[in-house]
């Protein structure tokens, strides 16, 4: 291990970590400031399958709700996500940017290497989670909450060793493959999909049991909040990380280090091909090229190519799932409080409608959307101009809002295609469920949730043209998206508070209950409107900006 | 008087912050010349060159391309000028060609002809992705892509940064090629033998102040020249160091080697006067680029 490799990875990579750590534990205080003020004695009531979905443990009172919510739900996959995006920079991320061979000039092993960046991602994952372990316990002592016999120090030592597991599983993936894009999507991938199968799976009695098989379960399924740690569980996670510990020195030993060579895809290879040349030269060559927006929508097609199949059958998926799954599972909707609904995006489990909302349309077709606009709305500017190719870019006789529209266009058409997916897969799910949904509402939320992505996707665009730095653009709208969500999902618990909500794009997009009431055109005109602001400050800002100049 | 300047800027100033990358600049730069535009590392050269391009904007001052407004301008003024910028960076994932294919089609089209025609003076592979070519045959792409469009002014920012020698002296034909037809060249770069090849003019720049513009020959003319003297014995450095426009005086045995730019008959007067040493031959030569640059960074440092 190299005690300066060490320390410039801490140095590089402490920031998202320890920004992610303040702000929830900053939304865990106010959470609880919220809980306290309302009644929740109808919190034992809540079905036991609901609550797994979001990790809150049974018995408990205004304090568990918080933990809950904010710590083992977003805040779990927050930090996780946190980690493995450092995990897979950690050592790919040097062979993008071609400093790997600079730093192995030196008398350095690759395994030291590896080793000294593992022990970064550790360091910098633990502090954060101090943190939130602060957080965690001084909350309750600073709004006087009884917290009762909840085990805070078990919850967070749980939600580290599960955040290590995906950080190192990335970490492996980057050793491995040398590839940082491709360990960070597979690793989110992963866990996005252990999340999702880890809440739903046990919903139906038939596949309860394959939650097993999905790492999330060893986090979440032991109830460490109330339970106290399970040390199988810890040591299942445990053991997994120092696996892909291992995995990960392994492979960067075995392998060729990556030059900064962009490798040769399919398409290249069918463009070689004197057979294909011709109609791959269309495709591929001056078709991709021949706009500024063909060719932002060709380098994000990857994007589509995972988004659209996965939203698609999972849209698909809970239609018969609703058929299949417990009536009384499905009657215990009717004891929600309306309070609590408006957090998990205002669905009632007892209707498909309520149900599709619960599982698709609260976070997972909105997320899908704005991960879409959001990486595009982050490349478009700040993107181009990191990557150094804005100066040339620009040096042809095209405005500089001219670059912002048209990358604007990839942008909403990317959205709306992502909409349809959702909306196809929602319609199908119902068609095969036999539930009867009616499709123009449908459409009509999957329009709002295509808007609200839209408008947060504005704002990354925004951000990148104010600044020309990708990281405050990603970040921000990021963050304002889990804050604007969890606005909307906290504020109306408490009547004092419940108006603010509207400050938030959430709000617009599900409060009108679309499935049910079909389109509301004042919120849809006032997520179109914000997209619009945004876009026309991005034009502003980029007008008026001096071009970055990296490296 | 525009009508008759390729470039003008007057009291061009770009501050950040509180670092004064460029103050003051005033240029005229006249068609058909090229300018070498020559500083060290910082001095605001490419600063220089990204405010003429709009890609930043002046702090004071104002500059005009083609007789056009640089901000005002800009789009107008970019269908005129061919740009390769310092640190040249591409798409990774396309072709050469689809990166010409890129900006041709921002620019209206080009004449292919005319492309291949220079990829084939300078050896392009327009059919590998950018990010699989070394830094040369990257920079060759740079440059065709900056020819092609047969621009009035030529902005260009170290073009020759990793070409073989080869490919250089093509590129230096391509350059006075243009210039022939009409165009202006600003070239900034550090090649100082090339920008004594071609340069008619150049203006050396310093912590963000233009310190001189002159013609090449004037520059080299009045300025210091290498002398070489040979002695029988072995002769002290300090024997012509306290000469008037003696520097950097090297003694190697019986040889003197200084740069000299004050009056030849004191330094004779020095050199035969010795009574240890007899002087067996004498060598002076033109001063090149490169000693005149080192001589204006070595003043008032």
């Amino acid at each position: 291990m190299y005690a300066n490799v060490f320390t410039k990875t801490m140095l590089d990579r402490w920031k998202p970590p320890l920004i992610a750590a303040v702000s929830l534990g900053v939304l865990m205080v106010f959470g609880m400031a919220v809980y306290r003020g309302i009644d929740v004695s109808f919190w034992d009531d809540l079905p036991e399958a609901f609550r797994s979905v979001f990790g809150i443990p049974e018995g408990a009172d205004v304090g568990g709700l918080a933990y809950g919510a904010i710590y083992s739900g977003y805040g779990m996959l927050t930090m996780a996500a946190v980690a493995l995006a450092g995990g897979a920079v950690s050592i790919a991320g040097e062979e993008k940017n071609g400093t790997v061979g600079l730093l192995l000039d030196n008398p350095v092993s690759r395994t030291s290497m590896a080793l000294s960046k593992a022990a970064a991602l550790f360091a910098v994952t633990a502090m954060a989670f101090a943190v939130l372990w602060l957080a965690g316990i001084t909350a309750p002592l600073m709004l006087d909450v009884e917290i009762g016999t909840m085990d805070v120090n078990a919850l967070v030592l749980m939600m580290f060793v599960n955040a290590l597991f995906y950080g190192f599983f990335a970490f492996a993936l980057s050793g491995w493959t040398g590839k940082s894009a491709l360990a960070a999507g597979v690793s989110a991938g992963v866990m996005v999909v252990s999340f999702i199968a880890v809440g739903l799976l046990p919903l139906i009695d038939e596949v309860a049991g394959l939650a097993e098989f999905f790492p999330w379960y060893y986090f979440s399924s032991g109830d460490p909040m109330l339970n106290g740690i399970s040390w199988g569980d810890f040591a299942i996670l445990a053991v997994g990380a120092v696996t892909f510990l291992v995995l990960g020195v392994v492979g960067v030993n075995r392998r060729d280090l990556r030059s900064q060579s962009v490798g040769t895809k399919m398409i290249d290879r069918l463009r070689a091909n004197p057979m294909t040349h011709k109609a791959a030269e269309m495709l591929a060559g001056t078709a991709r090229v021949s706009k500024i927006w063909i060719k932002t929508a060709s380098e994000h097609q990857a994007l589509l190519y995972v988004i659209v199949p996965v939203l698609f059958l999972m849209s698909v998926m809970i239609g018969p799932m609703y058929t299949m799954m417990d009536d009384t599972l499905k009657s215990l909707g009717d004891q929600f409080p309306e309070t609590l609904l408006s957090l998990f995006g205002g669905g009632d489990m007892s209707t498909p409608e309520g149900f599709y909302q619960i599982e698709m349309f609260g976070l997972t077709i909105p997320i899908s959307i704005l991960v879409v606009t959001v990486v595009i709305g982050t490349a478009a500017l700040a993107g181009e101009e990191k990557r150094n190719t804005m100066g040339l870019l620009l040096a042809n006789p095209v405005r500089r809002s001219t670059i912002v529209l048209q990358k604007t266009l990839t942008m909403i058409l990317y959205a709306v295609i992502v909409g349809l997916a959702a909306f196809l897969g929602v319609a199908a799910g119902s068609l095969l469920g036999g539930l009867g949904m009616d499709m123009g509402n449908i459409a009509a939320a999957c329009a709002l949730a295509t808007l609200l992505g839209l408008a947060f996707g504005a704002l990354a665009l925004a951000l990148g043209a104010a600044t020309g730095r990708t990281q405050i653009a990603s970040y921000g709208a990021v963050g304002a998206a889990v804050v604007m969500f969890i606005i909307n999902g906290f504020l109306p618990l408490n009547d004092s508070t419940a108006a603010w909500a509207k400050v938030s794009p959430f709000y617009y997009y599900l409060s009108s209950d679309p499935l049910l009431t079909g389109m509301h055109w004042g919120h849809a005109a006032v997520l179109a409107g914000l997209f619009l602001i945004l876009l026309v400050l991005a034009i502003v800002f980029f007008r008026r900006r001096d071009l970055r100049q990296t490296g | 008087m525009t009508d008759n300047v390729a470039i003008h800027t007057q009291g061009l100033t770009k501050h950040y912050g509180k670092v004064e990358a460029l103050v003051d600049l005033d240029l005229d730069i006249v068609p058909g010349e090229i300018f070498g535009f020559l500083g060290p590392n910082g001095a605001g050269k490419t600063t220089t060159i990204r405010t003429l391009m709009d890609e930043i904007r002046p702090t004071a001052g104002t500059a005009t391309i083609v007789g056009l407004d640089t901000h005002q301008d800009s789009v107008e003024i970019r269908k005129h000028i061919g740009y390769i910028p310092g640190d040249l960076a591409m798409y990774p994932n396309l072709t050469g060609r689809d990166t010409l294919t890129y900006f041709s089609n921002l620019r209206g089209g080009v004449d292919w002809e005319y492309v291949d025609a220079l990829a084939d003076r300078l050896e392009a592979d327009l059919s590998k992705k950018i990010g699989d070519l070394s830094t040369g045959n990257r920079q060759k792409v740079g440059i065709i892509q900056a020819f092609m469009n047969k621009p009035q002014v030529y902005m260009m920012d170290e073009p020759s940064a990793g070409l073989d020698p080869l490919v250089q002296r093509e590129f230096q034909g391509m350059m006075k090629e243009a210039v022939a037809d009409g165009a202006t060249i600003f070239l900034s770069s550090h090649t100082l033998s090339e920008v004594q090849r071609v340069a008619d003019r150049v203006g050396i720049i310093r912590s963000g102040h233009l310190v001189t513009v002159e013609g090449v020959q004037q520059l080299r003319s009045k300025a210091i020249r290498r002398v070489d003297l040979y002695f029988d014995g072995a002769p002290d450095a300090s024997l012509f160091e306290p000469i008037d426009g003696v520097r950097e005086v090297e003694v190697r045995n019986h040889h003197v080697s200084l740069s000299f730019d004050g009056q030849m008959e004191e330094l004779l007067r020095v050199a035969t006067n010795s009574q240890s040493l007899t002087l067996t031959d004498i060598n002076s030569q033109e001063a090149d680029l490169e000693e005149i640059f080192l001589t204006y960074y070595r003043e008032e440092v």
